[in-house]
């Protein structure tokens, strides 16, 4: 009997995962990415490498906090530098009144499982005495952590012989089950899974462009910095709460702003963007400085945006001018428009998948997505209930989302 | 006028001369390593120009000072390079920054900047020079005291001329019509606005990975150039000057004069260079200096076909293996001076949107203008052709930036030392086996102590980066781009801010 053979196009960390989790059961995988090798292209290459089970629906959460799991029990071998840190996310409040949003997001947590600890503000100070004195207090996150995305990608391709890699190329067409590339070469096999990030839906052809009618990935820019070796001031990954909240303020389709009280974060709506500030240590002894987000494609490097996220950092960690900074670059989010990741099948086709769209979450989500593709593709048992995710979730209302699963009760 | 001055160098006080970058005042202490590499090793400086930052140290309480650029002072505190400690006692001051308007901003102070800011200023522009050496004359003209005679009088008219300086500031960041500037002392930042912007900012040595080459006292053959005229003592001292072209010659004429015991090695052989004759013959102006140097080198050990294979010694270089034409050579050593030509230094010029040539030269036209409108570049960064070259180039620069038309003869005189610069090059072809000579445990990469075996296997640059982290420290890549193994990667990288990597921009008041 044949063994089994799949494609995956993209080796992010999302397509990569994917391919590990299809050849660990035996399978043969192709993989097709257009760049110069695995995890160096896109969200894989520009993001920070945070691994945060988030706030937000409780749906995400447990895709966070599953893929979280993954890569604390679960992840590719890789050296010291790269593999897995728990460095714990400390989510901070500016004022009273963010204070009590954190207790909010403490219940979410616990309704899930995640275990978080409330900080107050001198605790803070002992717990990272880099930060500002006059913070009101935060929520420790102490199993979130950090993976070197690059590495990580390419490791999961190694993981396993089975996986072939081409790399350098570039698809023209996809069909139910087949790719084929520019250089005439065409790629059969028993499905294929598209996980290229901010183009899944353009390089998908006609189906991609009428699940786009649905729903719509839009990428958002973000600028990051690093600082040099030996400016490791913080043990935990600071985020300032209200990150979701500007996160979501350059969405149309966002949930509405609230609070009209926060100053620096938020800009609803607006071109220009918001920053909020989200420090991660590195194991390299660096500090990686962001973020902002605004929409449309990375583009080069914007000063006043960089200068409008470092002072943003200043806020929380006053010493951070004082840190000398490396490099500066720009990267892109893909989000749908309604924050929730395509993950299954794509209306229409039987046998072409689709995994992208995690806005952000890439990292921290691929192993659990890359999971759950595998037990629906395979006809295992979901670990978690996948209808969150599938891409047909827009068209709920008529017969195109047909459980062809039932194995999720 | 030199006066004894006392520095403080981790915590123990040491009286030095004044009028010395902190570099050479520490070697003349006998300090040659100033760091310690991720992986542990000793560093210290290598081009002595700013480019490989690994001279750099913590100067009056500021981190990531490149000790080359900046001279002593009177109580300054230089400190090995610890981690920031995780308590921040204090306020975080940002320096007070200053917007300074000029018509014409000219990066760079060698010859081409400096006949550049001439050229310019005489017919009648604002000009400020930026320039990242405590001192104008770029890294040829480099002095300690009263600069060379070439220099005199440039530096002169362009003091008469009015031009401003901005000594001691790297350009960062920006567009043709500011740009942000940074000190290389303390950090302060300040803006330039301009109308238009010359850049002039030269070449920087070919460094060749090999055994050894990280060791302290393995320094670039226009480094030690620099250190000598910047007052490092060579006498009785047992140097190897090695690598190609005709600057290996000038390097040993000056340690010879200064009463080195010099051994040249030069990787080119006999019949390559003797192509140099012709031209020669055709370039009068060259023939009196050619002589003198030659008779100058009487009685120097010289190898041609030759070369470094590897250096050894603890802490710093005691040793070195040259391969001749006649088998091995061990040599013992008190310094090594090792480069390979020259590579231009384009950073800013790419940062500003110039068209850069697959060399690393920027394009510009017969009348020094780039692509992008408003910028001008002009000397060694277009194309190695020597200071008379670029002072001819600079003076066009300048007279185009005034908004005139350089006179034809001048345009003519240009062309010809092009011509030059391409014949010296034709001498001096790099060998291969001068191109292989790092095993697969010898760094490449001296900032994140990135060894050759580990990008062995990459095909492109971007891996080597992001998967093995070359040319991800401080100085950029400027040290390895010009190694074999970085040329055969394939991609191009995209040059973002910082363009040069800066001291932070505000500094810790400890509370009072």
């Amino acid at each position: 009997m044949a063994i089994p053979h799949f494609l995956v196009v993209g080796a992010g960390i999302v397509g990569a995962a994917c391919a590990r989790e299809l050849a660990r059961e035996g399978n043969r995988v192709t993989v097709i990415d257009s760049g110069p090798g695995a995890g160096l292209q896109g969200g894989t290459a520009a993001g920070m490498g945070h691994v945060v089970v988030n706030e937000g629906d409780p749906d995400t959460l447990k895709l966070c906090l599953r893929g979280r799991e993954l890569w604390r029990s679960d992840a590719p071998p890789m050296s010291e530098r790269d593999s897995y840190w728990e460095t714990g996310t400390l989510w901070i409040a500016e004022d009273e009144e963010t204070l009590l949003q954190l207790e909010g997001a403490q219940k979410k947590l616990e309704s899930v499982g995640v275990v978080s600890e409330r900080i107050d503000g001198r605790q803070l100070i002992k717990l990272e005495p880099a930060l500002a004195p006059d913070l009101a207090g935060g929520l420790r996150v102490p199993h979130d952590g950090v993976i070197y995305a690059p590495t990580a990608a390419r490791e999961f391709l190694n993981a396993s012989p089975k996986v072939t890699c081409h790399f350098g190329v570039s698809v023209k067409n996809i069909g139910d089950g087949m790719v084929e590339l520019t250089d005439g070469r065409i790629f059969e096999g028993e499905a294929v899974i598209v996980a290229t990030g901010i183009s899944v839906l353009t390089i998908l052809g006609e189906a991609g462009a009428r699940l786009a009618e649905k729903v719509s990935l839009y990428p958002r820019e973000g600028h990051l910095a690093i600082t040099a070796r030996g400016t490791r001031i913080l043990d935990h990954h600071i985020v300032e709460a209200g990150y979701q909240k500007a996160a979501h303020s350059t969405s149309n389709h966002s949930i509405s702003n609230h609070s009209t009280s926060h100053h620096s974060t938020s800009h609803a709506g607006s071109k220009s963007g918001s920053v909020a500030c989200a420090i991660l240590p590195r194991q390299t002894d660096q500090l990686c400085l962001g973020s902002s987000r605004r929409p449309g494609e990375p583009g080069p490097v914007d000063p006043n945006m960089m200068m409008r996220v470092i002072d943003r950092c200043e806020r929380f960690v006053p010493s951070v001018k004082t840190l000398p900074i490396l490099r500066t670059w720009t990267g892109a989010r893909a989000a749908t428009s309604d924050g929730k990741p395509l993950l299954g099948p794509v209306p229409g086709l039987q046998r072409t998948w689709i995994a992208a769209g995690f806005e952000g979450l890439g990292i921290t989500q691929a192993p659990a997505a890359a999971e759950l593709i595998r037990q629906r593709i395979m006809g295992e048992s979901c670990t978690l209930d996948p209808w969150p995710w599938d891409p047909a979730r827009p068209y709920k209302n008529n017969s195109a989302l047909t459980k062809r699963e039932s194995d999720h009760a | 006028m030199r006066d004894s001055i006392c520095i403080h160098v981790d915590g123990a006080s040491l009286r030095v001369e004044s009028h010395q970058t902190v570099t050479s005042a520490l070697m003349r202490s006998g300090i040659s390593a100033v760091r310690k590499s991720p992986s542990g090793e000793p560093r210290g400086a290598l081009c002595a120009m700013g480019s490989c930052h690994e001279c750099r140290a913590t100067v009056n309480g500021v981190r990531g000072v490149r000790t080359c650029l900046v001279n002593v002072e009177e109580g300054m505190t230089i400190e090995r390079e610890q981690p920031v400690l995780k308590t921040s006692m204090g306020v975080s001051v940002v320096h007070e920054t200053m917007s300074f308007e000029t018509d014409v901003a000219v990066i760079g102070s060698g010859p081409a900047g400096l006949a550049a800011a001439c050229a310019a200023a005489e017919l009648g522009k604002t000009v400020t020079i930026i320039d990242e050496s405590p001192g104008p004359g770029g890294r040829i003209w480099s002095h300690r005291g009263s600069p060379p005679v070439e220099a005199r009088p440039w530096i002169e008219r362009a003091r008469i001329a009015g031009v401003q300086r901005l000594q001691g500031y790297s350009v960062i960041d920006g567009k043709p019509e500011e740009l942000k500037v940074a000190s290389v002392k303390d950090g302060t930042r300040h803006r330039v606005l301009c109308s238009s912007v010359i850049i002039a900012t030269g070449a920087r040595e070919r460094f060749l990975p090999f055994p050894g080459w990280t060791l302290p006292g393995v320094v670039g053959a226009g480094a030690l150039q620099s250190l000598i005229k910047g007052g490092l003592p060579v006498s009785g001292r047992r140097l190897v000057v090695a690598g190609t072209g005709p600057l290996l010659l000038a390097v040993a004429k000056l340690a010879v004069s200064e009463g080195a015991k010099v051994v040249v090695v030069e990787q080119a052989s006999f019949a390559d260079r003797s192509a140099l004759a012709i031209p020669l013959l055709l370039s009068p102006s060259r023939w009196r200096p050619a002589r003198e140097l030659w008779n100058s080198l009487r009685g120097v050990e010289m190898y041609t076909s030759s070369w470094v294979t590897a250096a050894r010694g603890q802490q710093h270089v005691q040793e070195v293996s040259i391969r001749t034409p006649q088998g091995i050579k061990t040599l013992k050593v008190d310094g090594l001076a090792v480069g390979y030509g020259l590579i231009p230094e384009s950073r800013v010029a790419a940062g500003l949107g110039c068209e850069i040539d697959e060399d690393g030269f920027v394009r510009v036209d017969e009348h020094q203008q780039t692509r992008v409108p408003g910028v001008l570049c002009a000397g060694e960064s277009t194309g190695i052709a020597g200071s008379e070259s670029a002072l001819d180039e600079g003076l066009v620069a300048g007279i185009v930036s005034a908004g005139r038309n350089p006179r034809s003869r001048l345009l003519a005189r240009v062309r010809r030392h092009r011509f030059w610069g391409q014949a010296i090059e034709k001498a001096h072809p790099l060998r291969d086996e001068v191109l292989q000579l790092a095993g697969a445990e010898d760094v490449i990469c001296r900032c994140e102590d990135v060894r050759a075996g580990e990008i062995a296997g990459c095909v492109s640059r971007r891996e080597a980066r992001l998967i093995h982290r070359w040319g991800m420290g401080h100085c950029q890549g400027r040290v390895c781009e010009g190694s074999s193994m970085c040329a055969a990667l394939e991609g191009s990288d995209s040059v973002r801010p910082p363009w040069t990597v800066a001291p932070p921009e505000a500094r810790i008041e400890t509370s009072r």
